[in-house]
């Protein structure tokens, strides 16, 4: 047993890596007290590494540790996802007033943030129960705290606060789910075995419809999917804008990793024969996909229409990323693997440009203090380069071409309509012109509008700039240059024991 | 189906039953001569000094936390150090990661302060 974990280990890299990066940050941390800065480089090393190993891994399809986590092409490429928005946010840390005015803590936040990566890695290849709440609680442990990092401002402990009290809430009703899924399963731990037992005697549905939507709830928090959104727009508007950031794209990241490979693999009747490639089906009697479209359909309508009414822009960007969570969701619904090569094409796309969006949220509101629309009035006149990169990333985050956007919407609606999912498409359809309008509306608010009298010309430093220009460069290049991304992705939609 | 869980209700019913007739019998039939040394608060035998009821310093929950932590990590030893010789070289190495990162604990919370008092 000895020799199989240290086997497991060898394809443990980069968690190990990330471990003992976390270690690391606090004891230089805690070494080197006068120089705080210290413990985020070594953190940022940290990630960089564990991105090269996870480089390293492609490829590799393998079960380590007896079953308790994949390590296939699926969980590299969110792994790679995860690990490079990390390196975004500790490079927006570096340049953050909210983060650089609690110096003593940075500490705990760098090291912090590195634990909640390393939770997030582990939540991507779990394909055990255990692993899969173990790792949910890793991630959202660390991101607890890190919502009320600056602690000094009450909405940043109430968004904490009501962050710990959804997530407890909604990881006991997915253990519960768990524990009713083991019990009709016969005591299988494994998605794989779950699969196995759920297909050769089949279960009373009524008793498998409650444990998946327990489940749902659990990971749908974690997306936040209607339902059980609502702590997102206040923990994105009290959270520092870094971690809002982080918690808008990786953690969804992850929660969909987690929430495709246990659906794809628990719930699929693996038995049916004469399927052509690429396309599964639900177990007999359990619809499961019709339960995530109806989810898809709620979260992305909320979202869009709730986002018309915003003012604070980190709440717009917040029920926006509800939105874009729905978008995603109906690419899960069409069980086929080119649904789940179009999520994962709109997960590359949507780092981009929504890290951006919240990158430039950020410059804006280090210079002025504030998150509100009206503050972005005739910003496109005050820095011009930051208003038409804001645009650039609203353009994308719409969804309309040139930009990396259009691409990710497009492949989603093009595999709703292969397989015949015409309503969804409809609905999707006319939630992007929703968005438009309030995307516009932060536009027109930079480009239309004079800025107020006594404010200048907004400077900003040349390696804040050059970070911006990481972000907009992809955005735009992979709206035309899109075939890498569709490549890479195709190549990752194989999951461990699917075929 | 609930009938076979009859034999359960009756014995919650009957440790219910016994439990409020004995401190009842022990009211009604047994003697009461209160006095002031009596009614006192039982302080092992010191003198009560002054009300219970008062706040106390955030510093005893932080104590009591890391107590908890660190005695409940260190219980994990007793299982190790009695199958030592089964789990031969791997459970070391295992335990020496586990002893490592309970250090790397206990050196953060000391180096933080936790452990001064004043």
């Amino acid at each position: 047993m000895v020799d199989q974990a240290l086997l497991s280990l060898a394809k443990f890299l980069p968690e190990i890596t990330l471990a003992i990066t976390f270690c690391l940050a606090l004891l230089v941390g805690v070494i080197f007290r006068s120089r705080p800065r210290l413990s985020m480089w070594v953190a940022l090393l940290g990630v960089v590494v564990s991105i090269a190993l996870t480089i390293r891994e492609m490829g590799i399809t393998e079960s380590v540790f007896s079953g308790m986590i994949a390590v296939d092409p699926f969980a590299t490429f969110f792994k790679l996802i995860v690990g490079s928005s990390a390196i975004f946010i500790f490079l927006f840390s570096l340049y953050s007033a909210e983060v650089l005015s609690t110096m003593k803590r940075l500490v705990e936040y760098s090291s912090l943030l590195v634990a909640m990566t390393l939770g997030m890695y582990l939540m991507v290849g779990a394909t055990n129960l255990l692993m899969m709440v173990l790792s949910i609680e890793l991630t959202g442990l660390s991101s607890y705290v890190l919502a009320g990092y600056t602690k000094e401002a009450s909405d940043s402990s109430e968004a904490s606060l009501k962050y710990i009290i959804y997530g407890a809430l909604s990881t006991g009703l997915m253990l519960y789910g768990i524990s009713i899924l083991f019990g009709l399963t016969g005591g299988a731990m494994d998605i794989y075995a779950i699969n196995r037992a759920l297909v050769t005697s089949p279960v009373n549905p009524i008793a498998l419809l409650v444990a998946s939507l327990l489940i749902i709830a659990g990971l749908g928090y974690k997306i936040s999917a209607v339902p059980f959104h609502f702590w997102t727009p206040d923990v994105y508007e009290g959270a520092p804008i870094t971690i809002t950031a982080f918690l808008s794209v990786a953690s969804k990241a992850a929660g969909f990793a987690m929430l495709i490979r246990f659906f794809k693999i628990a719930f699929i009747d693996s038995s049916a024969v004469g399927l052509p490639a690429g396309i599964w089906i639900t177990l007999q009697g359990f619809e499961w996909n019709k339960i995530i479209a109806i989810l898809s359909v709620l979260t992305m309508t909320l979202g869009n229409l709730v986002a018309v009414w915003q003012n604070n822009l980190k709440r717009l960007l917040a029920y926006s990323s509800i939105a874009h969570a729905g978008y995603m969701l109906m690419g899960l619904a069409i069980l086929s693997d080119k649904g789940i090569a179009a999520v994962l094409i709109y997960f590359v796309v949507y780092m981009f440009m929504n890290l951006g969006a919240f990158y430039v949220v950020m410059l804006v509101s280090n210079k002025t203090g504030s998150e509100d629309i009206d503050s972005y009035k005739g910003l496109g006149f005050r820095s011009p380069f930051i208003g038409v990169s804001m645009v650039i990333f609203f353009i994308s985050l719409a969804g309309l071409p040139p930009t990396a956007g259009f691409i990710g919407k497009l492949f989603i609606f093009a595999s709703l309509l292969d397989a015949k999912w015409i309503w969804l498409a409809v609905v999707g359809a006319i939630n992007s012109v929703i968005s438009l309008y309030y995307y516009v509306r932060v536009v027109r608010n930079m480009f239309l509008r004079d800025p107020d009298e006594n404010s200048g010309p907004l400077k900003f430093s040349v390696p804040e700039i050059v970070l911006l220009l990481l972000l907009v460069v992809p955005t735009l290049l992979f709206g035309l240059y899109y075939s890498p991304i569709v490549d890479f992705a195709n190549a990752s939609a194989r999951m461990l024991g699917v075929h | 189906m609930l009938e076979s869980y009859v034999p359960i209700f009756v014995m919650i019913a009957g440790g219910v039953i016994f439990g409020v007739v004995m401190v009842k019998l022990n009211e009604w039939f047994g003697p009461h001569r209160p006095n002031d040394e009596k009614l006192s608060t039982y302080e092992s035998g010191m003198e009560p000094i002054r009300s219970a009821r008062e706040r106390f310093s955030v510093k005893f929950y932080m104590v009591a936390m890391l107590f908890i932590l660190f005695d409940i990590e260190v219980v994990f030893l007793y299982p190790w150090a009695v199958s030592f010789k089964q789990l031969g070289l791997g459970g070391f190495v295992t335990m020496a990661v586990f002893i490592f990162v309970l250090f790397l604990g206990y050196f953060y919370v000391w180096r933080k302060g936790a452990l001064e008092w004043d």
